[in-house]
């Protein structure tokens, strides 16, 4: 079981061939594709990294445009709102206007109407007071 | 021997044979070799490059089949290589770590996936080549050399220092480090594959049926984790070589 | 006792202290683990990627033992 002989160094020198035939067939090559796949894959990234800035700052150039516009509608809206607002209230004003003057003309024809009613009233007391004098005392008195 | 010449002879079943230490011997020259050591080691060999061949004879960006697959186990060994000797200095070492992992881990595993039994050999028989004791000081020796080299490689004769660098007291036991780590390397990770295979093998020859799956399941996972291990011990080394001892 | 007996007993001795130490060990690091694993769900990978290894580094204790117990059964060199 333990007897040595020639196969020793004949197995080494068996596998330092096998090295150097692995060497030439398996490492050198594959190794070879495996760098060519990393930097392959590495400038891919680095591009791809790239782009993705670009993206980003159009994205963000985007984003920014439509801030603009969401801040110019929003004041267009708040102009619209102003003058609709201010509308609503000059028209508010006319109108109370007009129903004061309303209400004062009919306070007027009221007024006028009243001192109209009042004259004849005095009137007819003036006559009636007249007629009740001119039953008392005589008509030839009162004149 | 005795002791299992009496065990096989209860034996019935010849499909359950416990035959440990018998090897397939070839002579070359003066010099003896295990020869199915070096049969089924030639199958991974050959394995791992077709597999690497069909993997990269068509490079894709996006890749895809064997290629996405030993992407991944490349990835795995690059991590692996990485955590252990850190970012700056792993790169070189990959090639070293990682067929000390593919090695080890596809050895494991073909020995205990493939049926091997069932191909009749004049003696001994066909098994992983690292429940061999010499496959696996091979690999060990081989890691003590790459961190001997890594050390020498960084700091040239300075790497030596470190036996005397703290206190020349601690010298034998930093010279004797350097002896335990191929020895505890490598009985590791034969003692593991071979204990599995006996294990099975033993339990082949009492139950033959079904009643060692489970058993050769914990083989697969554990033959996987000392892969692991050996591939994790010997980045451990080349970093501890690398970094030095004041440091 | 001749030595093939004292051989087996050896054996046996070898691999059955060896397999002590290692399982106090071992349950010792598997139970710090677990309790990791409760206090932080979150880290439960890394924690049982370093159990296992370490784990694997106390197996290999028992490993030397039973190698001790095969040398002395099928490689002995004292028979």
């Amino acid at each position: 079981m333990f007897d040595f002989d020639a196969t020793l160094p004949l197995m080494a020198v068996q596998f330092l061939l096998l090295t150097a035939l692995l060497n030439l067939v398996f490492y050198k090559p594959l190794t070879k594709a495996l760098d060519e796949r990393d930097a392959y894959i590495r400038n891919n990234q680095a591009t791809a990294k790239e782009s993705l800035a670009r993206a980003e700052s159009l994205v963000k150039d985007y984003e920014a445009q439509i801030a603009a516009a969401r801040k110019e509608s929003q004041s267009i809206l708040e102009k619209a709102q102003a003058a609709a607002r201010e509308i609503v209230a000059q028209k508010i004003a006319e109108a109370q206007k007009e129903v004061q003057a309303q209400k004062e003309q009919a306070a007027d024809e009221i007024q006028q109407q009243k001192a109209t009613a009042l004259s004849t009233l005095e009137q007819q007391v003036d006559s009636l007071s007249r007629q009740i004098l001119e039953k008392i005392l005589g008509p030839e008195l009162v004149r | 021997m005795e002791i299992l010449g009496s065990l096989t002879i209860l034996n019935t079943f010849t499909l359950a044979e416990l035959e440990v230490g018998e090897h397939f011997l070839w002579k070359i020259g003066n010099y003896t070799v295990h020869g199915q050591v070096f049969l089924v080691s030639w199958i991974v060999i050959g394995a791992l490059l077709i597999a690497s061949l069909a993997a990269t004879r068509n490079i894709q960006t996006v890749p895809s089949g064997i290629q996405n697959f030993m992407e991944y186990v490349l990835e795995f060994i690059r991590d692996l290589t990485k955590n252990q000797l850190g970012e700056k200095e792993y790169r070189p070492w990959v090639p070293f770590i990682g067929t000390l992992f593919l090695f080890i881990f596809v050895s494991n595993w073909g020995g205990i996936l493939v049926p091997w039994r069932l191909i009749e050999l004049p003696s001994g028989e066909l098994a992983a080549p690292t429940n061999d004791i010499n496959t696996t000081v091979a690999l060990a020796l081989l890691t003590s050399l790459a961190y001997f080299y890594a050390g020498l490689r960084k700091k040239g004769l300075g790497y030596f220092k470190r036996y005397i660098e703290p206190t020349p007291i601690l010298m034998p036991i930093t010279v004797l480090e350097d002896f335990t780590k191929p020895l505890s390397l490598s009985f590791r990770l034969f003692g593991n594959i071979l204990a599995d295979e006996l294990v099975v093998a033993v339990l082949v020859l009492l139950v033959p049926l079904f009643v060692p799956l489970p058993l050769m399941a914990l083989g697969l996972f554990t033959s996987a984790i000392q892969a692991l291990v050996f591939a994790t011990l010997a980045g451990a080394y080349i970093h501890e070589a690398l970094e030095g001892h004041g440091e | 006792m001749d030595i093939n007996s004292a051989s087996v007993i050896a054996a046996a001795l070898a691999i059955g202290l060896a397999a002590i130490g290692p399982g106090i060990g071992q349950g010792n690091a598997s139970g710090q683990a677990v309790a990791g694993i409760a206090r932080q769900p979150e880290a439960e990978g890394k924690i049982r990627g370093t159990l296992l290894l370490t784990l694997a580094f106390m197996e290999s204790l028992t490993i030397y033992g039973l190698v001790v117990a095969l040398v002395l059964l099928f490689a002995n060199p004292f028979t």
